[in-house]
């Protein structure tokens, strides 16, 4: 029984931190039509700061976070860069890049990041001097950072600024023809969603105790991409209900006594690039807009 | 002679690069379609090469016969039963993509399922190197790899230029409609597109697997390759494409002079990125700036 119930909170606590970096990436993608397969890498930017500053400063959450956020919104420049000079599937291919590059960066930098070995020993995280070391408080915390995301975004995308990202995604020169300043607005999207993983991206180093490279590869970019596109891109609620249904699918596999389980990471792996392609043929929108859009073209 | 080494090296892989990025180049350049499987195909040229030849010990001839039947049944059919249904409803780049990445992802861990995960090599009597003078080694591999590509980009020109089915393919970017009225059809032509494209990525295939290896990770590697090949090449040049390659396989290369190996990657993106920033039309493409 208490296995059960530390496996739950487990589950339940990486539910929170995917779905905040779900729902950051859902902010650039679905809004402002920015489609980065580097996110693992701002996801990992954010871990990484927030370990070393914590190793050698203060595990203070109310320190380490906004470090870690300032840290990978300026980071985030090298990708606004290209995102303002080419679009679409031009823009893939260099996020793609950096994805790589931030990788090797990160298994090689090793006085920072450790190499692949990783940086272990993180002190637990610091709330007005109390160390959250229960997992049932690290989860409220968690949920805590999930609502606060959910609510910063939200509020910035009814703004006039989410409106100008709207603009930008549905035409770029039209936006550009009533005066938006397309390259501002699209530098900052890109800096307030990397910022925003951040926070998800110290969560985790603070929750683990330890991180290395694994963890911020192209799998995990694009895991989180599938998270946002089988929920829904552009709606509040996809990159939420794509974090629990893709999370779920691990245990709902280990249930499953009769696949081998050497396989169950593949198998994994296989089913959500599956359901990439089913919903790509049958319902584009992925499953929460469905309803919605059908009358958008 | 280090210097020589790293250069025969790299104008080795970069040939293989090259016919892999004018592949995904043909195939995006003429229908639109985000390609990004393309890697798949040469994974599965590439094992289906290493099972009949290494695993089953028939004859070379064989095999290769078996990996290019694969990879071009592989991308016809991809074509008609995912992208043609996708873009019969919603022609957006981005669920193209989406869809495509969906299989690659799929075709790398059936082949680690099947195949493991780790690496295998496949030696065939040509890939053992020679040592030519002493502390230069090369394989007669690179000169088959350089004659391939070569051979395969000769044979594509004279096809897109002097075949009706070849200016049919190069006028389907332009205006699928005019197509029509000429009494062609464009999804006839996509599938001989996706057949040729695909076609192209199994010479790489099987000469990288004698010469180095391969694993199921090395899906990865070829989109990530084809990818960048295409738009340093710039978009919709073959010729582009095949420079390209042949640039990345060469920088590649002679970074071993002053970087570590695990840095190879990278180079390939801060070329990537230094044409998208400076250059993002390109060699030879059209521009791509919004």
């Amino acid at each position: 029984m208490e296995k059960m119930l530390a496996y739950i909170l487990n589950l339940a606590t990486l539910m929170c931190i995917n779905a905040v970096l779900a729902i950051t990436l859902n902010f650039i993608m679905g809004y402002a039509g920015i489609f980065s397969i580097a996110h693992a890498i701002f996801f990992g930017v954010g871990a990484y700061t927030a370990a070393y500053f914590a190793l050698h400063a203060s595990a203070s959450l109310f320190l380490a976070i906004p470090v870690s956020m300032v840290a990978a919104g300026l980071l985030s420049l090298i990708l606004a860069l290209p995102a303002l000079r080419v679009r679409g599937e031009y823009f893939v291919a260099a996020s793609l890049g950096l994805q790589v590059l931030g990788v090797t960066i990160f298994s090689e930098w090793k006085s920072f990041t450790g190499g692949l070995g990783g940086v272990i020993g993180i002190p637990p995280a610091d709330l007005f001097g109390h160390a959250i070391t229960d997992p049932v408080q690290f989860l409220l915390l968690a949920a805590g950072c999930l609502v606060l995301v959910i609510l910063v975004t939200n509020t910035l995308l009814r703004s006039s600024f989410g409106r100008n990202l709207k603009a930008i995604r549905d035409s770029e020169s039209a936006a550009h023809a009533f005066g938006k300043n397309v390259a501002v607005i699209k530098t900052l999207s890109v800096m307030i969603s990397s910022a925003l993983a951040a926070i998800a991206g110290a969560l985790y180093a603070f929750y683990l105790g330890f991180i290395n490279v694994e963890s911020f590869t192209l799998d995990t970019s694009v895991l989180l991409m599938a998270m946002v596109i089988i929920g829904g891109t552009g709606t509040l609620l996809g990159p939420i209900v794509g974090t629990v249904l893709l999370m779920l699918l691990p245990s709902l596999f280990s249930y499953m006594w009769f696949l081998p389980q050497t396989e169950i990471g593949a198998i994994q792996q296989i089913a959500y690039g599956a359901a990439m392609v089913l919903l790509m043929i049958f319902r584009p929108g992925g499953l929460v807009s469905a309803r919605k859009n059908q009358g958008e073209p | 002679m280090l210097l020589l080494q790293l250069l025969i090296n790299g104008i080795q892989v970069g040939a293989l690069y090259a016919l892999i990025a004018v592949g995904f180049s043909l195939i995006f350049g003429s229908t639109r379609v985000f390609h990004f499987a393309h890697g798949a195909t040469f994974t599965i040229a590439a094992y289906v090469f290493y099972y009949v030849y290494s695993v089953a010990h028939l004859h070379w001839l064989l095999a290769v016969l078996g990996a290019a039947l694969a990879a071009v049944v592989f991308g016809v059919l991809l074509d008609r039963f995912v992208y043609a249904p996708i873009q019969r409803h919603e022609g957006s780049f981005f669920t193209v993509f989406v869809a495509s990445l969906g299989i690659g992802i799929i075709v790398q861990n059936l082949i680690g399922m099947i195949f493991g995960r780790g690496f295998v090599s496949v030696s065939t009597p040509l890939s053992r190197s020679a040592e030519l003078i002493p502390g230069l080694y090369v394989s007669p591999l690179s000169g088959i790899a350089i004659v391939c590509a070569i051979v395969f980009f000769g044979a594509l020109q004279l096809f897109l230029m002097r075949t009706h089915i070849g200016m049919g393919m190069r006028a389907l970017s332009e205006n699928p409609e005019l197509i029509r009225v000429y009494g062609l059809s464009p999804r006839r032509l996509s599938t001989i597109v996706f057949a040729l494209g695909s076609l192209l990525a199994v010479p790489a295939a099987i000469l990288s697997a004698a010469s180095s290896g391969l694993n199921p990770a090395v899906t990865h590697h070829v989109m990530l390759i084809s990818l960048a090949a295409t738009i340093v090449g710039g978009v919709g040049s073959l010729r582009g494409a095949a420079c390209a390659g042949l640039l990345l396989g060469l920088s590649e290369n002679l970074a071993l002079l002053y970087l570590e190996p695990q840095w190879s990657e990278a180079v390939t993106f801060i070329v990537l990125f230094l044409f998208i920033l400076f250059r993002p039309s390109g060699f030879f493409g059209r521009a791509i700036t919004s």
